[in-house]
């Protein structure tokens, strides 16, 4: 049995390497364990996943953009391709990007959370957890700006909430495929806790609120990720003009069929102008 | 001086705590300080876009140990080059350049250090890597990527109890890939071996150094190069979001470039160029 002198000697080395070890050392056995491969638990892509696409998605938006989103959908279901930014290989942007199209990673480090997904842009997101306040030169971006913190709800010593908002975008967004645009004036907040489920740690969530001047009021959603079982799991490569079936030039959209010629999106669709090829004028 | 019981306490007070230091957390102290942004440090005299050696000019001045084959490919996409076309360079349609040009590198680069995986984070048009640290083999069945397959190993090269240099090997690559924007090719086999040692240049730590050899069955003897890197010295970074679509000036159709005037209108790249065949339109038939 150990004397008193030797538990307060255990004590002060056990202090010490406390000290020394979060001055030199990243403890990650504070944070929860979000290491491995995430792919969205539903297999909808919806920016809602609990609800039926396009209408039935019920966005609350205002009437001004209510009407571009009916626009959107008169459009999509006359074959053209959907109001989306990933139609010209624009990433799809935040909120969106949450969505998982493509399966995601999460890298817990001190100064900040980084999650990576490989669809049409490489997303990097990085959530700074350093303590940082809203930057005054900034560059905007499809992804934003993304300010975070840690915390223990629970009390029990160990970190089970990224709370993040983010700002700072550019645009254009659209909620999900089905084209429910973001504002124009790219002026979104969105609030993020992501939380490992408490029965399943294999399970993520991701309540996500989002506000927005095309809305008439904060929408939040809940998205859900689910850890792959993979121990080493491959990750897939996404090259958006490998796979683009539509193409812009000027402000038209056309379609490019697997030969790889331009067809027209939609119905009477004009030719793109060929006006610089002499050749094409005789 | 220390009780002999203290210094029995210390010592199983540390043995103690060490394996559950080595189970839970990551002991950073490990590993060189490569937190920051990274950029390729260019060198005085040598002008223009950057060659894949940064300390000789794009094209022949490189001196690329290439085969027969891969020289005529080189020449004929500088020629193409020097018409306006895009000669040997997929890049231009927003591909990534893949290893190993993503190296050179062209944007911002981070380096994420965690126990079992480098994350370098390259912004650019599609360029980021995992370098696996986790002691893994080779995988059996993987789809080949441009960026590949990396498997890495951390060396303490001066036994000073602290790692200082990251040998990698990267494989499974595909292409279309060149060394630079000359064109200059890797062989179209994808057989290509990347063996990279990246570490901080001993006298200056903010410099980072990656020598980077290329076995590649377009070259006739494998090829090593010295990249440098300069850390951004700005206490709050700026990350910038690149989006290679966004304002490219260049589309292809059907395996022909073309540029896009301001207008938006296409363009010809090169002199007496054909029109795109719009056979689907009415207007055009």
């Amino acid at each position: 049995m150990l004397g008193r002198n030797s538990i307060a000697s255990i004590a002060y080395v056990v202090t010490l390497l406390t000290t020394i070890s979060s001055a030199q050392a990243f403890d990650g056995s504070v944070y929860p364990d979000l290491k491995g491969q995430w792919t969205r638990a539903t297999p909808e892509t919806s920016f809602d996943p609990s609800k039926p696409p396009g209408r039935g998605q019920q966005a609350p938006l205002t009437p001004e953009y209510q009407a571009i989103f009916e626009a959107n959908l008169r459009e999509r279901e006359a074959g053209v391709p959907p109001t989306w930014p990933g139609r010209t290989c624009l990433p799809p942007g935040m909120p969106a990007t949450m969505t998982a199209y493509e399966p995601m990673e999460i890298i817990v480090l001190p100064r900040a959370t980084f999650i990576r997904i490989d669809y049409i842009r490489e997303t990097r997101r990085r959530i700074f957890t350093d303590g940082r306040t809203w930057p005054r030169e900034v560059e905007t971006g499809f992804d934003g700006y993304s300010i975070g913190k840690w915390i223990d709800t629970d009390g029990d010593g160990k970190f089970d909430v990224l709370e993040a908002e983010t700002r700072n975008f550019s645009g254009p967004r659209a909620f999900d495929l089905s084209g429910i645009p973001l504002h124009e004036d790219n002026q979104t907040v969105i609030k993020e806790r992501l939380y490992l489920d408490k029965s399943d740690k294999n399970l993520l969530h991701n309540e996500m609120t989002v506000i927005d001047n095309a809305l008439t009021r904060p929408w939040t959603v809940t998205k859900s990720y689910r850890r792959s079982a993979q121990a080493q799991p491959e990750w897939p490569e996404y090259l958006c003009v490998e796979r683009s079936e539509t193409m812009r030039i000027g402000n038209e959209i056309y379609l490019v069929n697997k030969d790889g010629y331009l067809m027209p999106a939609k119905k009477g669709q004009k030719a793109p102008s060929l006006q610089y090829f002499p050749t094409a004028q005789r | 001086m220390p009780h002999r019981a203290l210094i029995a306490t210390v010592a199983l007070a540390a043995a103690l705590t060490l394996p559950f230091a080595a189970a839970q957390a990551f002991d950073e102290s490990k590993y060189p300080d490569w937190s920051g942004a990274w950029r390729r440090i260019a060198v005085p005299g040598v002008t223009g876009q950057p060659g894949y050696d940064q300390t000789k000019r794009l094209g022949r001045a490189q001196q690329a140990p290439l085969t027969p084959e891969a020289t005529a490919i080189m020449e004929a996409s500088m020629a193409d080059q020097a018409k306006g076309g895009q000669g040997n360079y997929p890049t231009y349609t927003c591909l990534s350049p893949g290893m190993p040009r993503i190296m050179t590198p062209y944007g911002m680069m981070e380096m994420l250090i965690t126990p079992d995986t480098i994350h370098v984070l390259l912004e650019h048009v599609h360029d980021s890597r995992r370098i696996y640290t986790d002691g893994r083999d080779w995988p059996t069945n993987v789809t080949p990527t441009l960026q590949g397959y990396s498997i890495g190993k951390w060396l303490d090269t001066d036994g000073d109890g602290r790692y200082d240099t990251l040998e990698v090997e990267t494989r499974n690559m595909r292409g279309p890939r060149a060394f630079d924007a000359s064109g200059m090719p890797l062989h179209k086999d994808n057989k290509t071996i990347v063996k990279e040692r990246i570490r901080l240049d001993p006298t200056n730590p903010n410099v980072m150094l990656n020598e980077l050899t290329t076995i590649d069955s377009s070259l006739t003897r494998p090829w090593t190069v010295t990249k440098r890197y300069g850390r951004d010295p700005k206490e709050e970074l700026v990350w910038t979001e690149e989006n290679c679509a966004e304002g490219n000036g260049h589309v292809e159709i059907r395996g022909q470039g073309y540029f896009l005037s301001a207008e938006g209108d296409l363009m010809p790249s090169r002199k007496g160029q054909e029109p795109p065949d719009l056979r689907f339109f009415e207007a055009a038939r």
